[in-house]
């Protein structure tokens, strides 16, 4: 039986579909949660998805973190479950703390839609597994509100502890300290970025299909838990 | 009914690229020697008493939800301390606690007034301190409101 991944839809979220058809591209079972049910429906995973959840009042991410649906997540989270969280994802795991730091406005004062070189930092993680060390690779971005920030100390131990897991390479889109574009908790369970793997899984529809090794990397971890 | 007013501002190191844009455009518009930050006012009513109790609950709201306080700190005030109609403040809101109710003082709170605050000042409520007395601020920004 395929493992199944689910994907959060808020009230604002635009990609949970995109989300949805990526993890049934990769074979494994996707399956909708909505984010007022308290309830995970036995998923094995799940990815907060981007988009502007509920309306990005207050802070980007801020009330969603709240979402009846968080608080299981955030269990999950800290047993061990798998959770990728996309733009605005990733903003929601910051805000419910399963990620330091925080993201605030693009130092470019405008929104950023384009298809952004990375370099991928740490493969030690439950969802770049199947990436290569230091391997570049082009996702989309396209936010507003994508500067990742965090004290000193903070950023000291997310280097020291290799969790930096992906760095924008030939230009910082967005003032993000250390140029960085996605970070991992402690235990590489938890990931976060802005960019949009879900959208380079497809030749018809992005330039790569570089956001494939995400869901490989995830169902291959799976697979081998069970 | 008390009014509590919880103000958010970006912390000092934490760039904030909105201020940056008001600042510009207010350059623009001629209004220069101006830096701004912008942060976020919240009016809070609360029903009944105001007691330590509910103030400290309050706080906690704005270090659960109001402030993120990764990039944000955040300010807890009584606007108006109780449902009462008071001694005298009744009309004028008293925006902080601390300055003595004193002669009728400023209906506006000048955080930081100028370099001096000289002692003349107190009845008036000082919107555009540096400009005048500093004369640096080329162009006048205009009238009280």
């Amino acid at each position: 039986m395929a493992p199944k991944i689910g994907v959060v839809t808020f009230p604002g979220s635009l990609d949970d579909h995109d989300a949805l058809r990526a993890v049934r591209l990769s074979g494994a079972e996707p399956v909708s949660l909505w984010h007022a049910d308290g309830s995970l429906d036995g998923v094995d995973a799940v990815i907060l998805p981007g988009g502007f959840s509920y309306g990005d009042y207050l802070r980007c991410g801020a009330i969603s973190r709240f979402a009846p649906v968080m608080t299981e997540i955030v269990h999950a989270a800290e047993a061990g479950m798998p959770v990728l969280g996309v733009c605005n994802g990733f903003q929601i795991l910051c805000e419910a703390h399963l990620l330091p730091g925080a993201l605030i406005r693009n130092d470019v004062q405008t929104f950023v839609c384009k298809d952004q070189d990375l370099r991928v930092e740490s493969v030690d993680t439950t969802w770049t597994s199947a990436f290569g060390t230091d391997q570049l690779i082009n996702i989309v971005i396209k936010h507003g509100e994508g500067g990742f920030v965090a004290d000193e100390e903070t950023l000291r131990r997310l280097e020291g502890e290799g969790r930096v897991v992906f760095r924008y390479v030939n230009g910082n889109p967005n003032g993000s300290f250390h140029d960085i574009a996605g970070i991992c908790n402690e235990r590489g369970n938890v990931v976060g970025l802005m960019p949009h793997p879900e959208h380079n899984v497809d030749p018809l529809t992005g330039p790569t299909t570089d956001g494939r090794p995400f869901f490989t990397s995830v169902l291959n971890f799976l697979s081998a838990r069970v | 009914m008390a009014r509590v007013v919880v103000d958010v501002m970006p912390k000092p190191d934490i760039l904030d690229p909105q201020g940056k844009a008001v600042t510009g455009a207010l350059a623009r518009l001629g209004f220069s020697g101006v830096s701004v930050r912008q942060g976020k006012r919240f009016e809070l009513e609360l029903e009944g008493e105001l007691t330590d109790g509910r103030l400290a609950d309050v706080r906690k709201a704005a270090e659960t939800l109001l402030a993120n306080t990764v990039i944000e700190t955040f300010a807890v005030r009584v606007e108006q301390p109780a449902t009462e109609p008071g001694e005298q403040s009744a009309t004028e809101p008293v925006e902080q606690p601390a300055p003595e109710p004193g002669e009728q003082s400023a209906t506006e709170p000048v955080e930081q007034p100028a370099t001096e605050p000289g002692e003349q000042s107190a009845t008036e409520p000082v919107e555009q301190p540096p400009g005048k007395s500093a004369g640096t601020g080329a162009d006048e920004p205009g009238e009280t409101a």
